[in-house]
């Protein structure tokens, strides 16, 4: 202590005062330092515990799809549905292959129109065609007639079955509230479906009869099916033979099915789910029988991602290499805060964007005859997978940008500089150290480029067409310009109207759970890529 | 070059420790009976005349004037920020890839060729003019991949051809035999001495005519240091070798030439015995002695 004379400190005390003298301010029992910690503590808490609350109601709430959904299963079959369904599939079969030709018909008079005829006379030329086409389609009468009659039998079934419930479900409520002699007094009368069904189950004589005459009237007709006028579209009509044969072949099937049914049979538990995962409907609010197949949602979701996909990597990566490799500084200063304001413009305004200019001047394109090569145009839709996911694209682009320019910039410089010290180019060196070095990054880039489209909505629901269909990709790529729905879409547009608490609305919660999964499933896998594949350095 | 070479093969043969007195036996007396002697006899290769180099407004090299022989080492040595390193990245404008870099004077000549003439191409100088950093960075592909990148570059992918690079590169950074049974594993598992080798050989299998070595020994320990020093020794048969240095005892081991820098200027430049032994400058006594920096 002698020598610190020279020594100003601004603490004057002596060392062991200065040492000992901690801070004694407590409140409750808790130092200012505990109070911080414990505030951050609760802050990170709570962050915890909301995203456990919302996984936990998701998944609480979307669990009673699956007891709701087995129920309304076997209220299919009990009712009848299911039985007169198997006569609807045949009767829609036969219809697809009268569309066909109805095609067929369309495109000959087309044709006709083309090579110079009048329209009386490709009428005339059209008229053995057109016999053929009533004659096709009209075999199958009785067949329909048979079927409304049974369709309206059993959705009586079903109707009576729902109003039944009702009064048992409004019931129970009065019972809860305590009003004992109103609950007795309100009869519920139990459906018996045995009996209910056995009207359908009696028309299966008339049913094979009607199969019957309708096979051998559809044998004669393509047994003798009339020559096309345009030699061109004979190969079409030949394949119509085929398929009509084909159809003739798998009649019996139809009619086991049939006959076979069994109104009784259980349904396996696992059908519940299965049916929802692998179902390629979504019917929701219809007379007949609803379906909740998240295949065509997750189709959609998938294909609308996809595009946006394909548009938004080569301009997010590229444009993050030319930033970060190529630009003057003058040009990244004006770039980069640009593409970055992208993300900075409200999704409802970009999905108002792709109605208005995008949509329109795709169809405008579409219809131009140099570019009639392109598959799908020309479209039918304004609104589809493609625009929807060029906008989607839009949306992604700067979270690949600044992802992929962070990755970029977290390689070595030493490795651009020993690449450049070996005569490499700036191209070589980019695209032999630079990206190879940066890939793990790129990737998890585009994969949370991904997670961001695949969770919008207001975009898609906008803009995707919102047609709940499976788009035909037997078109190739022209499937890609098919209207779709996707499952942000659709949980966005009926919750609002669903009834709390029914099947549809929990069903909506179990699209929520796919989703959820989804893009749970794709961040993960950019964290692990991220992780496995970080290159070392040095 | 060719009526030099032999005047300066016998000299790396020699065991660097002895190396005036064995060489000075080992040679032809009349011709080269001095060491210096034999360094002014050599063919000047690198020109650099009167050049002021900036970054930005910093003004960081003075009109620095100096003439690097053909295949000897020069060592570049002086405290840190005295400039050196800047100097030897302008031999083969490495310091493009810095924004806002320029040489406002002077030129810069190699075999007379100004080298920041704008006919210059910049690709075929650094083919010519290989670097070795101070900080090993192989590429974070195979050994293999390292060595014939160079060569892949110039589009050379005769699978034999490769094979015959790498190992003679790899003979020649004195590695071969450390690595010869995993050539395609990962160079990032080397030590970091091997590392360092591996980088060295990855420059000569381009066979540039000048190697430059920025501090290549800095991040090493003393074992692998040694065998670096050993192998610019063989190297220097080959290759005009400059060499960016902090450890004077390295200078003094491997060098033939060296130049003192100091704040941006060079302060002296001579024969390495010379400036270790005599300096003339009393600022190159006083840093060689230790006295600062």
């Amino acid at each position: 202590m002698s020598t610190s004379a020279k020594i100003k400190r601004l603490d004057q005390r002596p060392m062991k005062d200065a040492i000992l003298s901690k801070n004694k301010f407590r409140f409750l029992g808790l130092t200012l330092d505990d109070f911080i910690k414990y505030f951050f503590q609760g802050n990170a808490m709570i962050a915890i515990v909301v995203l456990a609350l919302i996984t936990i109601s998701l998944f609480s709430s979307g669990i009673w799809f699956i007891p709701q959904n087995y129920q309304n299963l076997v209220v299919y079959r009990q009712a009848g549905l299911e039985y007169v369904d198997y006569l609807r599939q045949e009767i829609d079969d036969h219809t697809a292959l009268t569309r066909y030709l109805s095609n067929l018909r369309l495109q000959q008079m087309q044709l006709l129109l083309k090579e110079g005829k009048s329209p009386e006379e490709a009428q005339t030329a059209l008229a053995p065609l057109d016999a053929f086409i009533a004659a096709y389609g009209d075999a199958a009468t009785p067949l329909n007639d048979m079927l409304s009659e049974q369709t309206d039998i059993a959705s009586a079934i079903k109707d009576k079955h729902n109003s039944q419930q009702e009064e048992l479900h409004g019931r129970e409520l009065l019972l809860k509230a305590g009003k004992k002699e109103e609950a007795a007094a309100l009869q519920v009368e139990p459906i018996d479906f045995k009996a209910s069904v056995q009207p359908l189950l009696d028309m299966r004589d008339a049913y094979i009869e009607a199969n019957g005459i309708f096979a051998e009237t559809l044998s004669n007709l393509i047994f003798h099916p009339p020559r096309m006028v345009s030699r061109s579209l004979q190969p079409k009509m030949d394949r119509f033979r085929e398929l009509s044969r084909t159809y003739l072949i798998e009649l019996p099937k139809y009619e086991d099915q049939i006959l076979n049914w069994e109104q009784f049979k259980p349904i396996p538990k696992y059908k519940a789910v299965t049916s929802f995962l692998f179902g390629r409907q979504w019917l929701t609010a219809s007379f007949w029988q609803d379906w909740y197949g998240i295949i065509p949602l997750l189709v959609g979701s998938l294909t609308v991602s996809f595009v946006a996909l394909v548009i938004a990597i080569p301009f997010g990566v590229g444009a993050a290499i030319y930033i970060n490799q190529i630009a003057s500084p003058t040009e990244q200063n004006l770039i980069k805060p640009y593409i970055e304001f992208i993300s900075a413009i409200p999704s409802v305004v970009l999905g108002f964007f792709g109605i208005a200019v995008l949509g329109q001047s795709m169809r405008w394109l579409s219809q131009q005859e140099w570019l009639a090569w392109v598959p799908g145009f020309p479209i039918q839709e304004r609104l589809n997978i493609f625009t929807a996911g060029a906008l989607l694209a839009l949306m992604a682009v700067p979270t690949i940008f600044t992802l992929t320019e962070d990755a970029i910039n977290n390689v070595p410089r030493a490795f651009k500089e020993a690449s450049y010290a070996l005569g490499a180019t700036r191209l070589q060196t980019i695209l032999k150290i630079m990206i190879p070095a940066s890939l793990s990054g790129i990737i998890s880039a585009v994969l949370l480029g991904l997670g961001r489209v695949v969770g919008e909505t207001m975009v898609v629901l906008l803009c995707a067409g919102g047609r709940i269909e499976i788009p035909d990709f037997t078109q190739g790529l022209g499937a890609f310009f098919q209207p779709v729905h996707t499952m942000t879409g659709i949980i966005a547009q009926e919750m609002g109207e669903v009834v709390q608490g029914s099947i549809h609305f929990h069903a909506l919660f179990m699209v929520g759970i796919i989703l959820f999964l989804l893009s749970l499933v794709i961040n993960y896998l950019a964290q692990q890529v991220v992780h496995k594949y970080k290159i070392s350095i040095g | 070059m060719n009526e030099n070479a032999p005047a300066v093969k016998p000299h790396h043969t020699v065991n660097y420790m002895s190396e005036s007195q064995a060489s000075e036996s080992a040679r032809p007396s009349e011709t080269l009976a001095i060491e210096p002697e034999h360094h002014k006899r050599a063919r000047t290769l690198i020109d650099i005349e009167h050049v002021d180099f900036f970054y930005g407004k910093s003004h960081a090299l003075h009109d620095i004037n100096l003439k690097i022989k053909e295949k000897l080492v020069t060592a570049f040595i002086g405290p840190s920020g005295c400039g050196k390193s800047t100097l030897l990245r302008c031999l083969n404008r490495m310091n493009d890839l810095i924004d806002g870099t320029r040489v406002a004077n002077g030129a810069i000549k190699i075999h007379g060729v100004d080298i920041y003439n704008p006919d210059v191409d910049v690709i075929e100088l650094r083919k010519r003019v290989g670097m070795v950093f101070q900080k090993s960075n192989p590429f974070p592909k195979s050994i293999y991949e390292n060595i014939v990148y160079g060569l892949r570059l110039q589009g050379i992918n005769n699978k034999s051809r490769l094979d015959e690079v790498v190992e003679r590169s790899l003979r020649g950074a004195a590695l071969w035999e450390e690595v010869r049974d995993r050539l395609h594993d990962s160079a990032l598992g080397l030590s970091g001495g091997q590392q360092q080798r591996l980088c060295i050989a990855r420059a000569i299998a381009v066979e540039p005519e000048i190697i430059l070595m920025d501090e290549p020994c800095s991040a090493l320990d003393p074992i692998a240091t040694a065998k670096v020093e050993e192998l610019i020794h063989e190297l220097k048969k080959d290759y005009t070798i400059v060499i960016v240095t902090h450890n004077m005892q390295q200078a003094g081991r491997c060098s033939d030439m060296t130049a003192f820098f100091y704040l941006g200027k060079l302060i002296e430049f001579d024969a390495t015995e010379k400036i270790f032994t005599n300096p003339s400058q009393k600022q190159t006594e006083d840093y060689i002695t230790g006295r600062f920096g």
